[in-house]
């Protein structure tokens, strides 16, 4: 009972074959090698294992890889271009919006998602646009000052 | 791991979904966004062996309107929702639910249909869908059928949809112009809060003497109800603290709460009072939302 998916993974067509139910987050994690995205509740209420579908964020966790044909799928790996980190990368390193990393890859990808349609969020856009990402260690006001910088950047 | 006995069948039409679940019936579950079947599975809690994904029908993703209706298809998302310029202008109160409703995240694939055809008395689209009238469309092959929104649910978990039918179709009363709205939530943080309460209103004023209120209220009862007594006392009268007193007592008295991890019954109880009262409180005073344009905004 397995089913053979093709997709574009960070710009690359891939093909995986794996059981129909399993979750795009166990598949790119056991099956493909992609480890940013993180497995934290596995219930869609973490963030911790956020992915873009065709430019949209979701929790991977609550998408089965059966509804995966065709679509893009964007992780952290396929952030940077020409071994240039996403602005939005730098400015979580530049304003150390990390602690213990593990929800890292999910607020940049949440934050990617939200940028992608809405260059110039508002404070509250930006709160809105994170509010499904939990940090435990409480990175809150640097994860924000960080996806801020970039907006100011975007803004000029 | 629970996932690796489950098998999927996704169709690539209507025609075709109908005809596997008039095979499979009991056996199969139909699954939109995934984002109650996916924990249920997680969870050991999914009975069915079989699901049906739903994600390749294109045809069951729309918002048209329909001389005084507006029409959803089953598979939309809240996201699009959100952004429809029909709902926005015509049914502004189920754009101030759904952007309640989980995260970005959950928004991006949750849709209304699974919102239905989970049946949780906590959904949070479901109370402004009993205040605008709604209809669910259930196909199956060879046939259709419309249910009221007030007799499509049985319980918690549990609606009128027979095993081999399908929710197709969402149809709504557009809002009139003019008229007041809310939807209130009250949750344990803002984002991916399974309500405590909830309650959608919409309230026709004219001048200062209502025509009509239509309360619905959720997590308060094994459904979602509408708080008719609460409605009745409002029909006529001058919008007074007064009134709204009475009225968010009433509905209060309309709730069949239970206690869980989130609240107790007589918690809930009263938070119905309050966010009732406060709701028509704000609209009192002038801070209540309002829709502007009505029919007139887009043609």
């Amino acid at each position: 009972m397995e089913v053979t998916v093709s997709f574009n993974l960070n710009g690359k067509k891939v093909s995986v074959t794996a059981p129909p139910a399993k979750s795009l987050l166990r598949v790119l994690r056991e099956d493909l090698g992609i480890t940013s995205v993180k497995p934290g509740c596995e219930a869609g209420e973490c963030g911790a294992c956020s992915v873009l579908l065709d430019g949209q964020v979701v929790t991977s966790c609550l998408v089965m890889i059966s509804q995966v044909e065709g679509k893009n799928v964007l992780t952290v790996e396929g952030l940077q271009k020409d071994g240039e980190l996403d602005p939005l990368q730098k400015a979580f390193i530049e304003e150390g919006a990390t602690q213990c990393g593990y929800c890292t890859p999910g607020f940049i990808i949440a934050a990617k998602g939200l940028l992608n349609e809405n260059p110039n969020p508002t404070d509250e856009e930006i709160l809105e646009g994170v509010s499904g990402n939990i940090c435990r260690c409480g990175a809150y006001p640097r994860i924000f000052n960080a996806i801020k910088k970039v907006v100011k950047k975007n803004g000029v | 791991m629970a996932y690796e006995k489950v098998e999927v069948y996704s169709p690539r039409s209507l025609a075709e979904a109908l005809e596997i679940l008039s095979q499979k019936k009991e056996q199969i579950k139909p699954v939109a966004g995934g984002t109650d079947v996916m924990v249920m599975l997680k969870d050991g809690a999914l009975k069915e062996k079989e699901l049906l994904n739903l994600s390749y029908i294109p045809e069951l993703s729309y918002i048209k309107e329909k001389e005084n209706h507006i029409l959803i298809g089953a598979t939309t998302k809240y996201r699009e929702i959100r952004r429809s310029p029909i709902i926005n202008a015509y049914a502004p109160i189920l754009i101030e639910a759904v952007r309640q409703i989980g995260s970005p995240q959950i928004q991006n694939l949750g849709t209304i249909g699974g919102n239905l055809g989970t049946a949780s008395p906590a959904g949070d689209s479901i109370p402004p869908l009993y205040v605008l009238n709604a209809k669910v469309k259930l196909q199956k092959v060879g046939s259709a059928r419309e249910v009221h929104i007030d007799k499509f649910f049985l319980g918690p978990r549990k609606t009128v949809r027979e095993a081999d039918e399908l929710i197709t179709e969402i149809s709504v009363d557009k809002m009139e112009p003019g008229s007041y709205y809310f939807f209130e939530k009250l949750g344990l943080r803002s984002a991916n809060a399974i309500s405590i309460v909830n309650a959608a209103g919409i309230l026709s004023l004219e001048n200062k003497t209502i025509k009509y209120l239509r309360l619905s209220l959720g997590a308060v009862a094994p459904t979602v109800i509408r708080a008719t007594e609460a409605e009745e006392e409002a029909k006529g009268k001058e919008l007074t603290e007064d009134l709204i007193e009475r009225i968010a007592k009433l509905a209060s008295e309309a709730t069949r709460p239970i206690s869980d991890i989130r609240g107790t019954a007589e918690y809930r109880k009263k938070a119905t009072y309050g966010i009732v009262y406060e709701a028509l409180y704000k609209i009192l005073k002038g801070y209540g939302k309002k829709i502007e344009y009505g029919f007139e905004k887009i043609s």
